[in-house]
């Protein structure tokens, strides 16, 4: 992928573009190779210090799940630190620990992921341990029914004590519907405890391969050895027969729901406002130029939509709005604000309609040079960090992105006309979507 | 007979050759099972192709050439980006008046709001077109303030700063769009029970000492500060004497010295900043409970700690990490989640403040498993009192806190950050160099004293849920 700055930074003339890409030639500089047996490797080497961050990605999440197993890819998460038939319960968190390692897990709806940030001694102790349970796991009844106690007071922690998560999660059943994204990631608390271990037991044949999974090394190590360590660690674990991966229905029947939820434990008036959207795997052509709509109307202070709802007309107090394209199926472009006290709800979505259709009219090729410039500026910090590029990185290609597309990103923001953020506003704002408001007891009566 | 001898004694000693080959022989197998068949972490990290590392991890104090402002500097030219940390000592929401509860964190957010030269939005502007990131926040004790920038913009970037610390703008309107967010912000506060409990906590110990009071302010006082209220704030509160910098990334000591006169210089050299005394901790009160109906229960306990200058800290560092560190492998952990899943998680950390040093702890569980962690808590609590650790929980131990060093270098605002800190606790410019020598000299009978000393008594409970008391 060789360019010339010269060609992109001249018509343009934004001083700064060619600032970030001529030192950033490439977002990350990941390199990229696959074992035999299918295991995608993805390299971003930073040698600021001698650690690295090593994560292993499944293209499996939560939509996988059969229906009515709500919550067995995060139970089987749970499970894949209670020992395999190399290593005992206890001893995968004991010696990681004891090598000064962080280590935890994360199961979304598309993926699940497993991490270590760890000295750059210790990184072939984390490929062994990982390597070992991606194939080895052993799941004892004792440590099952322990686990299963132990998502269910998940669950109760981060969902149901905390009225925006419940908010949040009501408003995508109703987006969602018959599409698993509909489905919380945890499993309703009846299905947490009727899962079965045989059914932990099926999603983890079923997913976890080599060839269904993604290893991302970020950190103090060079293409060569990441090479010969992949192979000699994650080289000799089978490929697979994936099994069936969840069937996304094509969404086609357009609506326009509402949701208004009283929670006693609701202070405040919040308003989420989703509407149905491309995704990478949906219309792949369609996300950079969602993004810098999304950037434009309400990406910080300096945004459209801040500027008239907040700093004008004055009628909230924060308004925000962003695009959720790494997804396998589809996205999400999502509109949040708080209100001021004393608006009603009809009044402040009949506003923020207005405001938009302004914003739009007010859309210009200058202005959207500017917000992608701002885009683009902050993209050089995402080298300082490897354990937060690993993550991005992982979970974008986790979805379907391409290495390149991902080290790439800002040539495609950079190409992004004023013309496609208008057609795609446009064609967003028609999409099927749920206007949700939260609301306190005594505003919900 | 000496011959029979001989034979009865090459007969036995045949015998115990055979056991001893035999022994030797299965010995070597199991051996060789466990070294080249079963996992072997010590072997493992041994063999590995990536050893461990020296780098350079040298931090330099620099003096400005002008204004002789002391700030150190972690240089790292990995990527052209810069960081710096700076704090305002004493200048954070404790010390606020009383009346004037919420004017710190109102100051903190209106700082970052717009210069004489720039109003709100075109501060806003430039910074997002320049990546530069500026953000200030009112701890209890300190105004905590930093930037991050490329090095492309880093003169820009500075300039920024020292305008928003000499002429910050405070605009009427910014001013009541900030009131109107705090306010609602106290309101979201309460929405979350864990919040709940915290506020609470702090009066029942804290009393009427200062630290008892509210992070947000209080509506009441948010209502009426003004922009008067606002500058003095300034004035008084940000000088050089009260200012600690700690700068990190891509940027010469020369460079770094010439910032430091740039953007701080012009800074009063003294201010006028409330003292707070050395609060008198209510461990020893009554249990309380909030009862509310909440589909988990929450629990905060609390014991007396130390300082991070006393030389109790290391060794009770120690002993609090196994008792209820971060991650799965503490006690606490092990008995309340991995053996008994009775929470998703419970843990206890050091809180080292000069004038409220503690030991804190916390869980979550539903009300029919809340009181066996409570439980479980106190018998943890008592057993670590009375019989310590083991030899090898401590070596463990060691090994991960030596194990561990490295990752703090992973991001330069981090590091800008631990720069800072370094010198408010006044570890010495030295102190990343040292560090691994200090944790191989702690002593396991030292962290037992510290155990024995601490964990004596019972931690005060308090808690909100649907829970007897």
């Amino acid at each position: 992928m060789k360019f010339s700055f010269a060609k992109i930074c001249l018509p343009i003339g934004l001083v700064l573009i060619c600032f970030a890409s001529n030192v950033q030639a490439k977002l990350f500089g990941i390199s990229e190779f696959e074992l035999d047996n299918g295991l995608q490797v993805l390299v971003i080497p930073n040698h600021k210090a001698p650690i690295i961050k090593h994560m292993v990605w499944y293209k499996c999440g939560s939509v996988d799940e059969p229906k009515g197993k709500g919550g067995t890819a995060h139970l089987l998460e749970h499970l894949m630190f209670r020992g395999t038939k190399k290593v005992k319960d206890g001893v995968f968190n004991d010696v990681i620990n004891q090598n000064g390692g962080e280590s935890n897990a994360f199961t979304s709806l598309d993926y699940t992921a497993y991490h270590q940030f760890l000295d750059i001694s210790r990184l072939e102790l984390a490929m062994y341990l990982e390597a070992d349970r991606m194939q080895n796991l052993k799941i004892t009844p004792q440590a099952f029914e322990k686990e299963q106690n132990i998502v269910f007071q998940e669950r109760k922690q981060v969902v149901d004590n905390n009225p925006l998560s419940y908010f949040g999660e009501s408003v995508r059943k109703v987006l969602w519907q018959e599409h698993p994204y509909g489905l919380p990631v945890s499993g309703s608390p009846d299905e947490i405890k009727t899962i079965s271990q045989d059914d932990v037991e099926a999603f983890y044949k079923k997913c976890y391969a080599p060839n269904n999974a993604i290893l991302v090394l970020a950190g103090d190590i060079d293409v060569n050895t990441a090479q010969k360590l992949a192979n000699k660690y994650y080289g000799s674990v089978k490929n697979r027969d994936i099994g069936k991966k969840a069937d996304f229905p094509l969404l086609t029947r357009e609506f326009e729901a509402n949701l208004q939820m009283t929670l006693p434990a609701a202070q405040s008036k919040r308003l989420m406002q989703v509407f149905l959207a491309p995704s990478v795997n949906v219309d792949a052509n369609k996300i950079y130029a969602l993004s810098v709509l999304a950037n434009y109307l309400g990406e910080g202070e300096t945004s459209a939509l801040y500027k008239d709802l907040v700093l004008k007309q004055k009628i909230a107090l924060d308004v925000s709005v962003s695009f959720d394209y790494a997804n396998r199926s589809y996205g999400t472009f999502v509109i949040s604000a708080v209100p001021v006290e004393g608006i009603t709800q009809t009044e402040f979505e009949k506003a923020l309609k207005l405001s938009i259709q302004q914003d739009l009219k007010q859309l210009s090729a200058q202005k959207i040079d500017l917000v992608k410039q701002k885009m683009l500026a902050g993209l050089v910090y995402l080298k300082d960090n490897p354990s937060e590029a690993a993550y991005l990185v992982g979970m974008m290609a986790s979805v379907g992105f391409d290495a390149k597309d991902i080290d790439g990103l800002d040539e495609k923001i950079e190409a992004v006309s004023a013309k496609e953020v208008l057609s795609a506003a446009k064609e967003i704002l028609q999409a099927t979507s749920v206007t949700g408001w939260l609301l306190p007891q005594e505003e919900g009566k | 007979m000496p011959k029979r001898r001989y034979y009865q004694n090459r007969s036995k000693q045949g015998k115990l050759k055979y056991f001893v080959l035999g022994a030797l022989l299965v010995a070597g197998a199991y051996f060789g099972y466990k070294t080249y068949f079963c996992f072997n972490p010590d072997r493992l990290v041994a063999n590995s192709v990536l050893k461990e590392k020296t780098f350079d991890t040298k931090v330099e104090e620099i003096i400005s050439p002008k204004y002789k402002i002391k700030a150190y500097l972690f240089e790292d030219d990995t990527n052209p980006i810069i960081a710096v940390n700076f704090v305002f000592k004493n200048a954070g929401y404790a010390g606020n008046e009383e009346g004037k509860n919420g004017l710190a964190q109102m100051a903190a957010t209106l700082l970052d709001d717009g210069t004489e030269k720039l109003n709100r939005v075109a501060y806003r502007e430039e910074l997002e077109k320049y990546a530069i990131n500026i953000s200030f926040a009112a701890g209890r004790d300190d105004m905590n303030g930093a930037l991050l920038t490329t090095k492309a913009q880093s003169r820009r970037a500075f300039g920024l700063l020292k305008d928003v610390l000499l002429t910050p703008r405070f605009d009427e309107e910014d001013i009541n769009q900030v009131r109107q967010e705090m306010l609602v912000g106290l309101k979201i506060q309460k929405e979350q029970p864990q919040n709940v409990l915290s506020l609470t906590a702090n009066k029942e110990l804290f009393g009427t000492h200062p630290y008892s009071k509210n992070p947000l302010g209080e509506a009441k006082d948010i209502a009426r500060i003004s922009r008067v209220d606002l500058i003095e704030y300034v004035k008084d509160h940000l000088t050089r004497s009260n200012l600690i910098v700690g700068v990190a990334g891509d940027i010469s000591a020369a460079e770094a010295g010439k910032m430091l006169d740039d953007v701080f210089g012009a800074l009063p050299e003294n201010g006028k900043m409330a003292f707070i005394r050395k609060a008198d901790v209510d461990f020893a009160g009554d249990d309380v409970n909030i009862a509310k109906d909440l589909p988990q229960s929450i629990a905060f306990f609390v014991v007396p700690g130390v300082t991070r200058q006393s030389e109790d800290f290391y060794p009770l560092y120690v002993a609090n990490d196994i008792l209820g560190g971060s991650g799965l492998t503490s006690r606490l952990s092990l008995a309340a989640r991995e053996k008994e899943a009775l929470t998703y998680g419970v843990y206890t950390y050091l809180s080292v403040a000069e004038k409220a040093p503690l030991v804190g702890g916390g869980f979550s569980a539903t009300p029919e498993n809340f009181a066996k962690v409570k439980e479980i808590v106190k018998q943890e609590w008592q057993k670590i009192a009375n019989n310590g650790v083991s030899k090898q929980e401590f070596e463990a131990e060691i090994n991960y806190l030596l194990a561990s060093y490295n990752l703090r270098f992973a991001s330069i605002t981090n590091m800008a950050e631990i720069l800072v800190a370094m010198q408010k606790e006044n570890l010495g410019v030295d102190f990343l160099q040292k560090r691994n020598d200090y944790i191989r000299n702690i002593k396991l009978q030292d962290v037992n004293m510290a155990a024995k000393k601490y964990f004596a008594k019972n931690p005060r409970f308090i808690t909100i849920g649907n829970n007897e008391k």
